[in-house]
């Protein structure tokens, strides 16, 4: 499998040597994306987003909790994600590896950086708040999970609508108010090959790639980066991708709406 | 709870200016059965870092036929902040920064010299005090260095942040805590070349901009830290190497 | 004049061809922690694991036996292998060989040759980027010691040393104040010094 990854690799970066990309997009061109909402009633909140032949479902559970005993008036917000066996021959079964957790923590960095889910409306009374879990189940693999998913949670959290609360119990089949959820955060992830750099990889691009950077924006604030992979970004190249993040920002929040 | 005062009379909280580092020293070679090590004191913090390979590969599918495989365990005592009790072993931010780690390493240290072995990379936290990861990375290249593994550069980290609306160098745990951003940054010194960056908090582009000059600004400081500690550790009035 | 450099240190400001170097952008740098001899444009190791090198002398140890010849460990990331053929006697686990390094291939195998079964005496490990110095230039120190203490010592590149006969007991504690104080000056006269000393005082 190495060898054929190899061979994967030698076509992605003569293609790009010619300024091509494997399926003949622009350098900064998303894939054809979609964004679904509600697509599952047991979730108060879900999303699925497939882009190109990536497929990502994000589902928003609610509950009632205890806060942190350092933030008693905030609620609570977890997200995971999982990289399901079925969405690719390379993920195996198991506990989230570190490919998983990462994604699973730039997303949440996003969101809560952004302050976008204000966890103070969460508070219901002393000791109470409600949880928000923000759980992704990858499908299918074929590149860029991180802006999928990424996208796929704002989606959940946007289409969450909380329980009943009736005399302390939850009444989780009748749901009325929406979860307030506020800007609209988006990630855009770069690729670097060879020396040139590209937005949304797919998988054969991500095998070619000596390093990635991820960045969450808000229409006016920069709230979340990571960089990833064994190569290396220069400071100018980091400025640059800022700039068109915030512009490609804008076509992912239109998804969105 | 209340949000202490992170800005006082125009100086940060410990008394810094914005661009100013925490006082901090590194120690190479303090361990006896690693291969290579490194102890650091940054502000508060102190961590050490330690070194075991080349050696075989565990687990032995993980090998390569290419290249050296580079491990990290980034990890934080239980007793290393003063929160309560940490619970041992690996959480998913120790998992995560392991990684990040583990990618700046894979960037400079030239691995095709050591097929199918694996290079070890351990990083204790044992006492916590914002920054950790940076002073980490700092301490594993004195470490790797001290192991005599061959590297294209020495590679040095150091955060940027925001506090109220000033960008300031190197945040302590409260600055952390309570700031409003958050920018941990490596990179091969030689070049100047990024090997890690993170960001969480809310950045105006030109906030970000300001952010990463001071960050530069400090690596200079930092590597000739990391060198000076190597040079020490080896003094040698001057020698009769012969073969 | 020897200087300490450090991974990523600036040694030449012209492309040079050295062991432990590399050149970028037309200037060398070193790639690790030693001693660098500008007069001779040499670089010195300070630490570092035992690769093996073709030709290479070593101390091994048999860690496994199988069917077709002997796995052994030769302190090194890397496995030796001695092949049944090569071997005129049959070895157990646990032998100590010296042996011969024949060839490397590029996947890193190890193939040794010509052993010979080193039999009582005792092993000294050394950090293997000292082993030069406990030779000595034209095994001087190597000579100074076996004179000294009348002793058996078989210096492997590996880091692994084999001692038998005589004051052996003198002899390795000598080998082992040779790698802690290997990169100091003055080194050979403070070993003839307390080989003198050690020796008047019946140690």
């Amino acid at each position: 499998m190495e060898i054929l990854d190899e061979i994967k690799k030698g076509y992605v970066t003569d293609l790009m040597k010619k300024n091509k990309r494997p399926d003949e997009r622009g350098f900064f061109d998303y894939r054809p994306c979609i964004v679904e909402r509600g697509i599952f009633n047991s979730a108060e909140g879900s999303a699925r987003v497939k882009l190109g032949k990536t497929q990502v479902v994000a589902g928003v559970k609610v509950d009632i909790g205890t806060p942190f005993k350092d933030r008693p008036e905030e609620g609570v917000l977890s997200t995971t994600a999982e990289l399901l066996p079925l969405a690719s021959p390379t993920f195996e079964p198991g506990p989230p590896d570190e490919g998983a957790i990462e994604i699973a923590r730039i997303v949440d960095r996003g969101i809560r950086s952004s302050n976008t889910l204000d966890l103070t409306t969460l508070f219901i009374e002393k000791d109470k708040v409600w949880t928000v879990f923000v759980d992704i189940y990858v499908l299918d693999h074929d590149g860029n999970l991180i802006d999928a998913s990424a996208l796929a949670a704002m989606a959940a959290l946007l289409d969450a609508k909380l329980p009943k609360l009736e005399g302390g119990q939850l009444i989780r089949t009748e749901r009325i108010e929406k979860l307030k959820v506020g800007e609209k955060v988006v990630t855009c992830t770069f690729s670097k090959i060879d020396s040139h750099i590209v937005l949304d990889p797919g998988l054969d691009e991500e095998k070619a790639m000596s390093a990635r950077l991820t960045i969450a924006t808000t229409p006016e604030h920069v709230c979340a980066m990571q960089k990833g992979g064994r190569g290396a970004f220069t400071k100018d190249e980091v400025i640059n991708l800022v700039d068109t993040s915030f512009e490609k920002g804008k076509e992912l929040r239109k998804l969105l709406d | 709870m209340e949000k202490p005062k992170l800005i006082i009379d125009g100086k940060r909280c410990d008394g810094r200016a914005f661009d100013e580092l925490r006082p901090f020293k590194i120690q190479a070679g303090i361990l006896n059965k690693a291969d290579g090590s490194a102890y650091i004191e940054w502000g508060n913090n102190k961590i050490l870092a330690a070194v075991y390979g080349p050696r075989e590969c565990i687990p032995r599918h993980d090998a390569s036929p290419y290249r050296a495989v580079i491990h990290c365990r980034y990890l934080m005592a239980s007793f290393s902040t003063l929160d309560e009790h940490g619970r041992s072993g690996p959480n998913r931010r120790s998992i995560e920064v392991s990684k990040v780690i583990k990618e700046v390493f894979e960037n400079v240290v030239m691995t095709e010299n050591f097929p199918k072995t694996a290079i070890d990379i351990f990083i204790e936290v044992l006492q916590a005090d914002g920054g950790t990861r940076c002073a980490g990375i700092t301490a594993a290249a004195v470490a790797l260095a001290d192991a005599g593994i061959p590297m294209r550069d020495l590679p040095c980290a150091i955060a940027a942040g925001k506090i109220e609306n000033e960008v300031a160098l190197d945040f302590g745990k409260l600055e952390d805590n309570y700031g409003d951003g958050d920018m941990p940054i490596a990179i091969a010194p030689r070049n100047n070349e990024i090997l890690l960056l993170q960001m969480d908090g809310m950045f105006t582009k030109d906030e970000l901009k300001r952010a990463i000059e001071l960050a530069f600004g400090a690596f200079p400081k930092i590597n000739a830290l990391q060198a000076e500690a190597l040079r020490i550790h080896y003094a040698v009035k001057r020698d009769e190497i012969s073969v | 004049m020897t200087k300490i450099v450090v991974p990523g240190e600036l040694l030449a400001g012209s492309p040079q061809r050295l062991e432990f170097a590399f050149v970028e952008d037309g200037k060398t740098y070193s790639s690790i922690l030693g001693l660098f001899d500008e007069a001779n444009l040499r670089i010195i190791p300070l630490e570092g694991a035992y690769v093996p090198t073709q030709y290479d002398l070593v101390v091994g140890i048999i860690d496994e036996v199988k069917f077709a010849g002997y796995n052994v460990d030769i302190n090194s990331p890397y496995k030796g292998f001695l092949s049944a053929k090569d071997s005129r006697y049959e070895y157990n686990l646990g032998d100590i060989i010296s042996a011969k390094v024949r060839e490397v291939d590029e996947v890193k195998n190890v193939n040794l040759e010509g052993a010979r079964e080193l039999r009582d005496g005792e092993i000294v490990e050394i950090n293997p980027a000292k082993v030069p110095r406990v030779i000595g230039k034209k095994n001087s120190m190597l000579d100074t010691i076996r004179a000294a203490t009348r002793s058996e010592v078989f210096v492997g590149k590996n880091g692994r040393i084999w001692i038998k006969g005589g004051n052996s007991v003198l002899a390795a504690r000598t080998v082992l104040k040779v790698e802690k104080e290997a990169h100091t000056t003055g080194l050979t006269e403070r070993i003839e010094a307390f080989l003198k000393e050690e020796l008047k005082n019946n140690r």
